[in-house]
């Protein structure tokens, strides 16, 4: 494709100037990020694929007001969260269950287990990774959604209050929340082992 | 010593807090705090982070052809002449308008200037008013000298009704710009007259030689007469000194 040693910012302009397939070039380059953050934040596969498709919907009705006062990649960072956020407050409560059940088909991806290791262990792991998704289902879409950005997606406490569109330090709060939150469920499993 | 809360501990984990170095310290010096902070690193360290499941090669065209359909194409936005000179268009319309509400202001003005002088020109209107006045007084004269010489013979043969009907309707407009020039001895006299011409507009159709003297007597018509004549002379005679003169003798009755 033409575009594709272009600047992100020659791109905009391309689109802008009604190259409007230009714009799969931008979303070949910010798929992956945008991705993984809506899949960490929603929990499953099918909520992370309707979030992308919103992210790049709203980046291109929204690419006439990029400024360029952060990166493109920021910007689609920002639009992800935000979307996945949606998403999960849109999620009914036995969607929200669900994620935890045993046979959850989405479990499979997201386990921790050590294939090497024996059977006992890897029942415990399972058991663990049950937990751990039971607890994140309890956490509220904001503190769910700053949690999986400071946590797993190492973004400072400005920049979660950034893509959320809150304060710092309701952003922290929100940190601070989720973390009593999962510390209440997951320590008693910590003491056993 | 002051242990170190959970949000403090938090802090620390994600080394966001403001003084790491002491919150350092302080966990090495406290076993109680170095207890929870333990805990809570156990568990922050057990969640897993979970790796989003591989995409297909060709899941970018998959999502473009979900969306891509919805999507406006950009309108091309005007070249850069067009950007410049497009201030100065709607700057030249700016001022060509400005001219052209100047110019057809003064065009409207000269005409309403020279229509409106016409209008009040306070000379021109009492010059009209004198040659109005002047007639409608030579007539009420005519009609009071009339009056004054009618026996009960003769009465029914003066026109006398259909005179004053007619003389009521404009002495009442004579009387009514006396007024608003605020010439008080003219207004004066033609109010007198006035209650004169509708007595004499609503008496009967034979009148008797009883009904003159009355009428005679009750509206001081020799009085009358003789307001009418002073009025007269002065109307077909205004020149400079009677001028003067009216205007010394305003708010005087005569």
């Amino acid at each position: 494709m033409r575009w594709m040693e272009e600047s992100d910012d020659s791109i905009r302009r391309a689109i802008l100037s009604g190259d409007k397939e230009a714009y799969k070039v931008l979303m070949a380059r910010y798929t992956q990020i945008v991705f993984r953050v809506a899949y960490r934040i929603t929990g499953n596969e099918s909520d992370a694929e309707e979030a992308v498709q919103e992210v790049f919907l709203r980046g291109y009705q929204s690419l006439a007001t990029f400024q360029g006062r952060s990166s493109m990649a920021t910007w689609f960072y920002r639009i992800a969260a935000n979307c996945a956020l949606e998403v999960v407050g849109k999620r009914r409560p036995e969607a929200q269950s669900r994620i935890a059940e045993e046979n959850d088909p989405e479990r499979s991806e997201i386990q921790l287990a050590d294939i090497q290791a024996g059977p006992e262990r890897l029942l415990l792991s399972r058991e663990i990774e049950a937990t751990q998704q039971a607890a994140m289902s309890e956490l509220t879409p904001t503190e769910r959604t700053a949690f999986v950005l400071r946590h797993m997606e190492d973004r400072t406490t400005e920049e979660i209050a950034a893509a959320l569109n809150i304060a710092p330090n309701a952003a922290k709060q929100a940190v601070f929340r989720a973390v009593q939150k999962l510390r209440r469920q997951l320590a008693p499993l910590w003491v056993n082992t | 010593m002051k242990h170190l809360e959970e949000a403090e501990l938090v802090e620390h984990y994600y080394e966001e807090s403001a003084n790491m170095g002491e919150c350092e310290r302080h966990l090495k010096a406290c076993p109680m705090c170095a207890r929870q902070y333990a805990e809570l690193c156990r568990v922050l360290d057990g969640v897993a982070k979970p790796t989003p499941p591989a995409r297909r090669e060709d899941y970018v065209e998959q999502v473009w052809q979900s969306i891509g359909a919805s999507l406006p194409v950009y309108e091309k936005p005007k070249s850069s002449w067009m950007r410049f000179y497009r201030p100065l268009g709607w700057a030249a319309a700016c001022v060509l308008l400005v001219a052209v509400a100047f110019v057809a202001g003064r065009r409207w003005e000269r005409k309403q200037t020279s229509s409106v002088a016409v209008a009040v020109d306070p000379q021109a209107r009492q010059r009209v008013l004198i040659v109005v006045l002047g007639d409608h007084l030579d007539r009420s004269e005519q009609l009071l000298v009339q009056l004054n010489h009618a026996n009960g013979n003769d009465v029914s043969a003066l026109p006398l009704r259909s005179e004053a009907r007619e003389l009521l309707a404009s002495n009442r407009l004579v009387r009514q710009s006396a007024m608003q020039d605020g010439d008080l001895n003219v207004e004066a006299s033609l109010d007198h007259l006035e209650r004169l011409l509708m007595e004499l507009a609503n008496e009967p159709d034979k009148l008797t030689e009883a009904d003159l003297n009355r009428l005679r007597h009750e509206m001081n018509t020799d009085g009358l007469l003789f307001d009418i004549r002073v009025l007269r002379s002065w109307v077909h005679s205004p020149g400079p000194e009677q001028q003067s003169a009216r205007q010394a003798t305003k708010g005087v009755p005569i």
